[in-house]
């Protein structure tokens, strides 16, 4: 029984645990970090290999291994021992994946697989869902099951791990909080699912990176800008489209499967703002027309030019 | 010193009972913590509940299969006493472990006829059922516990945890742990946003007051408020065992001493009280002379029955009068009334939304345990408990206030885990097409329609398919008189099914520019 707490052991526990509570509000009350990703940039293209890469299967597995390799294989990107963190859209706990609202789960382990297979010391999968909470939502994504069949980590993402980062190349945005883990990762790969979306036309790879943030709403106030602004901080390593299922209406939160087209396609590049570029195109749109596209490529984050870049189109 | 007899087994017994009890409900409250799907046992508690149940069905006027199981507890009570009390719930065993020490038992006084207030608001509570107001289940002792661990203690648990995990996380080599912790706790025991409900002051505060009862007497609540307790006290007048104290009684007074509930008179040549005692044993082990035991009661004798075993009990002088009674029954009846006129309980705030399938207010409120289980398992915590946007009959009964949280598109656990069904257990399709109210746009403060401003939140959140909330492209001037191209908002009533996802998600500061309204079902 506690019968023996003194009034003096009592005392010195409330001070010790006030000051230890004063303590953590000092130092959650800490300045902005001056923070920026420390991840090495993502490796140019060599010789033989491909600016960015089309694959097409009926086999998500297989179009994702196909572009991969086109691009030089996983080994271009992961080196052993990496710590490396993909981030699909997992925007929703609503809908299986057939619904082609959140990215497709094979898609996701096989580059879980890939990266394991490049020597990647873990490899963890995560996204903030705007819809229901994130267990439930990676579980009806299929990404959960997928992911750990293929030795992966999903990550639930904490609130601790936030922090108030500056962005030097920002034009309208020079601070926010991001994910700190995102930014520190020595390999991100940014797996969006390309779908509709009212006001930035496409959700696409960049439009992701609002899974990473805190308070994604208040990007929406000059959206194109902002996410580019985003983007010239986080700078993904590899940017893999989904569009094995593209949602064309209805957008992002879909629901109805008269609004999907299947169209077993993995689109995969260094550059995010070029493979964006080329996603568009499913929709019958350029890459100038999104405006977060576009002005990545004008802050010189990537080419919108489809011309003038190594495409390599597989057939798998 | 002789030696412990054997009954110190079963005190033992009794308290390693009540331990687990209250760990396997503090575990269902984890288990159904925020949660899409409702871990399926997680109400047990209240399925052994017969206030509760006897409460609901009398409302309701309806047999409710998924509270049965109070018949077992009935069954224990007629047999053994107030086993309830003193070996499973999860309140009056907090109140015995918060309670004041053995040895300042005998110290305390209230005076005995406080004991027939239990009895008192007993009869309230279902005199108030048989019109079909549930009001005054709030005090039913899980529905309490329950209460006040979802709105408060669970809430704030998270809120200290993460405050301290978040003060240690700068420094660096305690992250590796506190990552594993984080990766461990959060999104399972520790949710990912922080809740907050409204009201938790209040709830907080009874509870407060409870705890400092207490202090008064071990066991206040059970000894003299408690309104489940009362309904076994009554059906322990007629239980077939009664705990009794034998002919070696050489009247040393230790069990009257050690007694948590008062229950052994001992101006009476040392009578246990059969509808207070709750079978705890504490006595049974203390008796020096062996000398307590259970003993089946006398249906003939009447010898015996002045030792304690008359059956049924014999009333005690704190028992309330004939005009206690009726003046307690015609109390709840005309609390109802009162609580009928007020302008709340014919025309409800338009903020009241009541959870998926509940509309129906009266068939809702002759159900609803107050049980608080649907705020504890909503994922969103945008289930809280209603003060007075119902009227006062509606008192922490569960609403939706979309800008705290909104109802998910791909959840049904607050059907699933009601265990009364007040809230219908709808399939997943069948809860996406029921309507809680309908959005409304507040057009002088929505960013497009007040100010230009490009921004179409509410229609990416809609989670209808097709969109509820459509776009209609305009030329407007913005805050600077220049034209512009905005895409403007605008909902389709007939399609909106009042998710609140709009509500919770718009970028306004303060009150959300689009606002889900009860609608007049």
């Amino acid at each position: 029984m506690a019968q023996n707490i003194t009034r003096r052991k009592f005392l010195g526990w409330m001070l010790a645990s006030s000051g230890l509570a004063l303590w953590s509000a000092a130092c959650s009350g800490a300045p902005a970090l001056p923070l920026s990703a420390t991840r090495r940039p993502a490796p140019a293209p060599a010789a033989g290999q491909a600016y960015l890469a089309v694959a097409h299967s009926e086999d998500a597995a297989a179009a994702t291994r196909a572009a991969i390799a086109a691009l030089g294989g996983m080994e271009r990107f992961v080196k052993p021992g990496d710590d490396v963190i993909i981030k699909p859209n997992i925007c929703t706990d609503y809908h299986p994946p057939e619904y082609a609202t959140t990215t497709n789960p094979f898609v996701v382990a096989t580059l879980v697989t890939t990266c394991l297979e490049a020597g990647a010391r873990r490899v963890r999968v995560m996204d903030t869902p705007f819809g229901g909470t994130p267990e439930t939502a990676y579980a009806i994504s299929g990404i959960a099951d997928a992911t750990r069949a293929a030795k992966g980590e999903m990550e639930v993402m904490s609130p601790l791990k936030f922090v108030m980062t500056s962005i030097p190349q920002g034009k309208d945005i020079t601070q926010w909080e991001v994910y700190r883990d995102i930014l520190e990762a020595d390999v991100l790969i940014n797996v969006p699912i390309a779908k509709h979306h009212s006001l930035a036309r496409l959700s696409l790879g960049c439009k992701n990176l609002l899974g990473v943030v805190r308070q994604p709403n208040r990007m929406h106030r000059n959206l194109g800008q902002r996410l580019a602004d985003l983007a010239s901080l986080i700078r993904p390593s590899l940017t893999v489209v989904d569009a094995m299922r593209i949602l064309v209406a209805n957008g992002p939160t879909g629901g109805s499967l008269n609004d999907v087209r299947q169209t077993n396609t993995v689109i995969a590049s260094h550059d995010m703002v070029a493979a964006d570029a080329y996603a568009a195109t499913l929709f019958g749109l350029r890459g100038a027309d999104i405006a977060y596209v576009k002005l990545s490529a004008e802050m010189g984050l990537g080419t919108l030019d489809l011309d003038t870049i190594k495409i390599e189109e597989i057939h798998a | 010193m002789r030696k412990a007899n054997m009954w110190q087994i079963g005190r033992w017994l009794r308290q390693i009972s009540q331990a687990l009890f209250f760990l396997l409900f503090v575990y269902l409250l984890f288990a159904a913590l925020q949660r899409r799907e409702a871990f399926p046992l997680a109400d047990l508690f209240f399925r052994f509940d017969p206030l509760s149940a006897l409460g609901a069905m009398l409302a309701s006027r309806e047999w409710l299969p998924r509270l049965a199981l109070a018949w077992a507890t009935v069954g224990i009570t007629l047999l053994l006493g107030r086993v309830w009390c003193g070996w499973i719930c999860p309140l009056g065993t907090l109140l015995d472990w918060l309670g004041p020490g053995a040895t300042r038992r005998r110290t305390q006084s209230v005076a005995p006829r406080w004991r027939s207030a239990k009895y008192l608001l007993l009869a309230a509570i279902l005199s108030a059922a048989t019109l079909g107001s549930l009001m005054l289940l709030v005090l039913d002792p899980l529905a309490l516990f329950t209460r006040t661990m979802t709105t408060v203690i669970l809430p704030a648990l998270n809120y200290a945890v993460t405050a301290v995990l978040g003060g240690l996380y700068p420094i660096a080599p305690l992250r590796g742990v506190l990552d594993a912790l984080e990766g461990w706790l959060r999104g399972s025991a520790l949710p990912v946003r922080q809740p907050l409900f409204a009201g938790n002051w209040l709830i907080a505060g009874v509870f407060v007051f409870l705890l400092l009862l207490n202090r008064l007497a071990s066991r206040f609540w059970c000894r003299y408020l408690c309104p489940l307790g009362a309904l076994l006290a009554l059906l322990s007048r007629v239980s077939l065992l009664r705990p009794l104290i034998g002919a070696g009684c050489v009247q040393c007074g230790r069990c009257s001493n050690i007694c948590p509930v008062g229950a052994i008179q001992v101006e009476e040549d040392f009578r246990i009280v059969p509808s207070e005692c709750v079978a705890c044993l504490d006595c049974f082990a203390a008796c020096p002379e062996r000398g307590i035991g259970w003993r089946p009661v006398a249906l003939r004798s009447v010898a015996v029955a002045a030792k304690g075993l008359a059956w049924p009990a014999a009333a005690e002088a704190y028992d309330p009068s004939r005009r206690q009674v009726l003046a307690a029954l015609g109390g709840g009846i005309a609390g109802v009334v009162v609580m009928r006129t007020h302008p709340l309980a014919h025309a409800p705030e338009p903020t009241l939304i009541r959870p998926p399938g509940a509309q129906d207010e009266a068939a809702f409120l002759a159900r609803c345990l107050r049980c608080s289980q649907c705020m504890k398992v909503c994922p969103t915590s945008g289930l809280q408990p209603a003060f007075l946007e119902g009227g006062p009959e509606a008192l922490w009964t569960p609403h939706l206030v979309p800008r705290l949280g909104y109802c998910n598109y791909g959840c049904n656990a607050c059907g699933q885990i009601c265990p009364s069904g007040a809230i219908p257990a709808l399939d997943l399709a069948r809860k996406r097409q029921a309507v809680l109210g309908r959005a409304s746009i507040d057009r002088d403060r929505c960013l497009p329609w007040a100010h230009g401003v490009a921004c179409i939140v509410c229609e990416e959140m809609c989670p209808v398919a097709p969109k509820a909330i459509r776009l209609e492209e305009v030329s407007v001037a913005d805050d600077l008189g220049q034209m512009v191209r905005v895409q403007r908002p605008y909902v389709l009533s007939d399609v909106c099914i009042g998710c609140g996802i709009c509500e919770y998600q718009c970028p306004v500061e303060g009150a959300a520019a689009i606002r889900v309204f009860r609608t007049n079902a």
